[in-house]
């Protein structure tokens, strides 16, 4: 059985995540199988010590940090259980702690390791094989990132703009509950009654849990459990950052490959230009699958960065008119389709005072690959400024927003970042997810006055984007460092009712203390901010 | 100034198999590609013209499918392309191939400096650029690493050479063979792209650059391949995980399972 070691110097890096927090606790464990888990959650319970679930630590909203009591570290649980098709779709089942990087490998070249595997799977497998290419949509920056990990924070990336974010590919789920039953959830199968939802343990035992009743924003969305009426049991837990069970085993969907993939980037000269812009692919072309936005905060790191670091001399030059880029990738079913998309963004760049001049186009892969490593090198280069300025001053710590807005609010809340960082004289770069109106929006602080500016500039943004009806988290979840934005959107009353409903299936707060709501409003307590 | 630069196409991926029963290349449906090679010679090209004017012209040799590589390089600035395709340059060694390069001259308009990749990928060979020097009777400089002067007349460059680095001048007409980091390939842009998909490419036979059939393809190559095979690899890795005394114990064992 699975050893619980107490928590020494050799292990601290299990202590803090990507987020940058630091926690504590005072043992661990690295589960391999659904057993292991059980016994470490029995042990636990008996024992009334709180649990921190944790996969590969990429996380930023600190979730995957503990405060206190044991972390149980999924990394282990790294193995790819089977393969079924349904349909036309294909269904891949893996442990929590397959690593994404892995995960996209093993599917591309049709390889596993099928040692274990029941005759069925092994054949299906062979099947798979020799059928055409699939590929699993959510694509996370990040792609050490666990999958058990993504679930549980409902992960997106920039294809998120087409396919959506990661719950829409979680077909099934297994569950162990702090009780140490299992639950086996598959998608299309249990759904809730009104705000009512009746679960059934692998043993038999019911648990009837009432949802909060907060409507969500119509927007992407990874702020606090899903909740609606009659929704599918499995999105409860999707997204639920660690605290209402151990997913032990997950079930993802995966796609046709589109057959050709090409990625544009096109630069203009003013933001305003790129905002329209955007407005205009987003309604006129039709295989868009992503639409990703860089500032001139962004670029000038990045310009800055190729002279600094022989490690970024590769990356293509950016003309010095250019103030900010849009970056677009098409997925066609034929070229000619691709091509029609192309001329389209072109004519639009045109409609919107830009020039199709000023584009790089990637149909190769070499080119893929450049045009990857730059927006890879933007947060990069980011952390590395961040990292610098750290150095100087201990308390520096880069600030990203991660907030979304209904389509209609793109300009507003542009507009409103601006007006507060200019009112606030901060430095900053604006990157991400403009096809969701989803920008991170990151503060660079210079000193520790900025740093503190910034930090209570995120908390106007949050009561400014919860008016126009948007997430205070859109893709990295709530965890322990946006709890406070999570009131800010729902208000107390539906925090009680989220608390309330965690109560229910995990009574003695076990899992992921602190996350979402700070552990006394957990316990029905009267919160300090 | 003219510039001519030499295209290859070469299998999209390094992880070819081969016909246990032709020894032939399995193509796997995989598109094929520029040689990378090729690309930072053609950048190199482009960077040129813009500083002295003039024109870049494309060149490449192989089926008719290689014209959407010739393509791709006018859709990346190039001028105008010429492809050479006919069943009597098939099955070319680098002599033969090079010859053919060369009879492209017959009929392409005076070029001031041709540009090859240093080598391809897939052949490995780095012979074409000097043999078409050879054919054609003009200086050759081969790993060139940086063109550190260009006028009408003569051109200086750095090159690799043993042990160290060369600065070398040569009179022009001549022929250059560049390393892949001697320059970033651009990207096309979408006007590029928009242009290149009408721009006439200049398909030609062997009998349209008047070349000797009897020096082309498999006519013309003395060199014959014997066998073909996979190298066996028998290097070996292993990802060691867990804590850092359990992975201080693995790498123990190993270290006792060498007997060393």
């Amino acid at each position: 059985m699975v050893e619980i070691r107490k928590l020494t110097e050799e292990f601290e890096g299990f202590c803090k995540d990507e987020s940058r927090s630091v926690g504590y606790a005072e043992s661990i464990s690295f589960p391999e199988t659904e057993e292991d888990i059980r016994y470490v959650v029995d042990t636990m319970r008996a024992q009334g010590v709180p649990v921190t679930i944790q996969g590969g630590r990429t996380g930023l909203a600190a979730a995957a940090v503990p405060y206190g009591g044991h972390v149980m570290n999924l990394s282990r649980m790294n193995r790819l259980l089977g393969i079924r098709k349904c349909g036309e779709n294909w269904y891949i089942r893996v442990q929590p702690g397959v690593v994404l990087q892995n995960l996209r490998k093993a599917i591309e070249e049709k390889a596993f390791d099928t040692a274990g595997w029941s005759e069925e799977d092994r054949k299906a497998a062979i099947e798979f094989a020799a059928d055409g290419e699939y590929f699993y949509p959510t694509d996370p920056t990040e792609t050490s990132a666990c999958i058990g990990g993504m679930a549980a924070c409902n992960a997106s990336g920039a294809r998120t703009y087409r396919y959506g974010a990661a719950r829409h590919y979680v077909s099934a789920l297994r569950v162990v509950l702090s009780d140490g039953n299992l639950l086996a959830l598959r998608r299309g199968e249990v759904f809730a009654d009104g705000r009512t939802l009746t679960l059934t343990a692998e043993n038999g035992k019911t648990y009837c849990i009432d949802l909060p009743g907060y409507r969500m924003p119509d927007t992407k969305n990874a702020s606090g459990y899903y909740a609606a009426d009659n929704m599918d049991a499995v999105d409860l837990f999707v997204g639920s950052d660690g605290t209402l069970g151990v997913i032990s085993e997950i079930e993802l969907e995966l796609l046709p490959l589109p057959k050709v993939i090409w990625g544009v980037s096109c630069f203009f000269a003013e933001e305003a230009q790129a905002l329209d812009f955007t407005i205009a692919v987003r309604n006129q072309v039709q295989h868009a699958s992503a639409l990703e936005y860089f500032d001139r905060g962004a670029i000038a790191i990045l310009r800055r960065q190729k002279t600094l670091s022989t490690a970024f001399a590769a990356l293509p030059d950016v003309e010095e008119w250019a103030d900010c880029c849009v970056f677009v990738e098409l997925g066609c079913d034929a070229e000619e389709q691709a091509l029609d998309d192309l001329y389209r963004i072109g004519d639009i760049m045109k409609a919107c005072g830009g020039d199709e001049k000023n584009t790089w186009v990637a149909r190769t892969a070499t080119d893929k690959e450049t045009q990857q490593f730059f927006r890879h090198a933007v947060p990069e280069s980011t952390n590395m400024l961040i990292d610098e300025r750290k150095r100087k001053d201990p308390v520096i710590t880069k600030l990203g927003a991660d907030m979304s807005v209904p389509d209609e609010h793109l300009k507003d809340v542009v507009a409103y970042y601006r007006k507060t960082l200019h009112e606030n004289n901060l430095e900053t770069a604006v990157w991400g997810h403009i096809g969701n109106n989803h920008l991170h929006v990151n503060v660079l602080p210079r000193d520790a006055e900025d740093y503190r500016r910034g930090k209570a500039l995120y908390a106007k943004w949050a009561q400014k984007i919860t008016e126009m009806g948007g997430a205070v988290s859109a893709e990295h979840g709530v965890g322990k460092l946006k709890r406070d934005f999570l009131t800010v959107m729902y208000g107390e009353k539906y925090i009680r009712e989220m608390a309330a409903m965690k109560k229910q299936l995990d009574p003695c707060l076990m899992f992921g203390r602190g996350n979402l709501f700070a552990p006394e409003a957990a316990e029905g307590k009267e919160v300090m901010h | 100034m003219n510039i001519l630069v030499c295209i290859k196409s070469v299998p999209a991926t390094t992880k070819v198999s081969l016909d246990p029963v032709t020894h032939t290349l399995i193509r796997d449906g995989r598109q094929s590609v520029i040689n990378p090679f090729d690309l930072s010679a053609l950048e190199e090209a482009l960077c040129i013209r813009e500083h002295l004017g003039g024109e870049v012209t494309v060149l490449s040799m192989g089926i008719p499918d290689t014209t959407r590589l010739l393509r791709d390089c006018l859709a990346r600035g190039a001028d105008r392309g010429m492809l050479l395709s006919d069943r009597a340059f098939a099955g070319a060694d680098t002599l033969a191939t090079s010859y053919s390069l060369s009879c492209a001259m017959n009929v392409l308009p005076p070029m001031s400096l041709i540009i090859c990749g240093k080598m391809a990928v897939d052949g490995d060979t780095a012979q074409i650029g000097p043999e078409l020097a050879g054919a054609l009777g003009i200086p050759c400089i081969s790993d060139v690493l940086e063109v550190k002067e260009i006028t009408e007349d003569t051109i200086i460059v750095r090159r690799g050479i043993d042990g160290g680095e060369a600065i070398v001048k040569a009179a022009l007409p001549a022929v250059i063979t560049v390393v892949k980091d001697i320059r970033n390939p651009r990207m096309p842009s979408i006007a590029g792209i928009r242009a290149a998909q009408t721009m006439e490419l200049d398909v030609r036979t062997a009998d349209g650059i008047l070349a000797d059939k009897s020096r082309c393809g498999l006519n013309g190559s003395p060199t014959q391949v014997v066998r073909t095979f996979i190298p066996v690899r028998e290097q070996k890795s292993e990802v060691i995980e867990g804590s850092a005394s359990e992975q201080a114990r693995r790498i123990i064992g190993i270290w006792e399972g060498l007997k060393i």
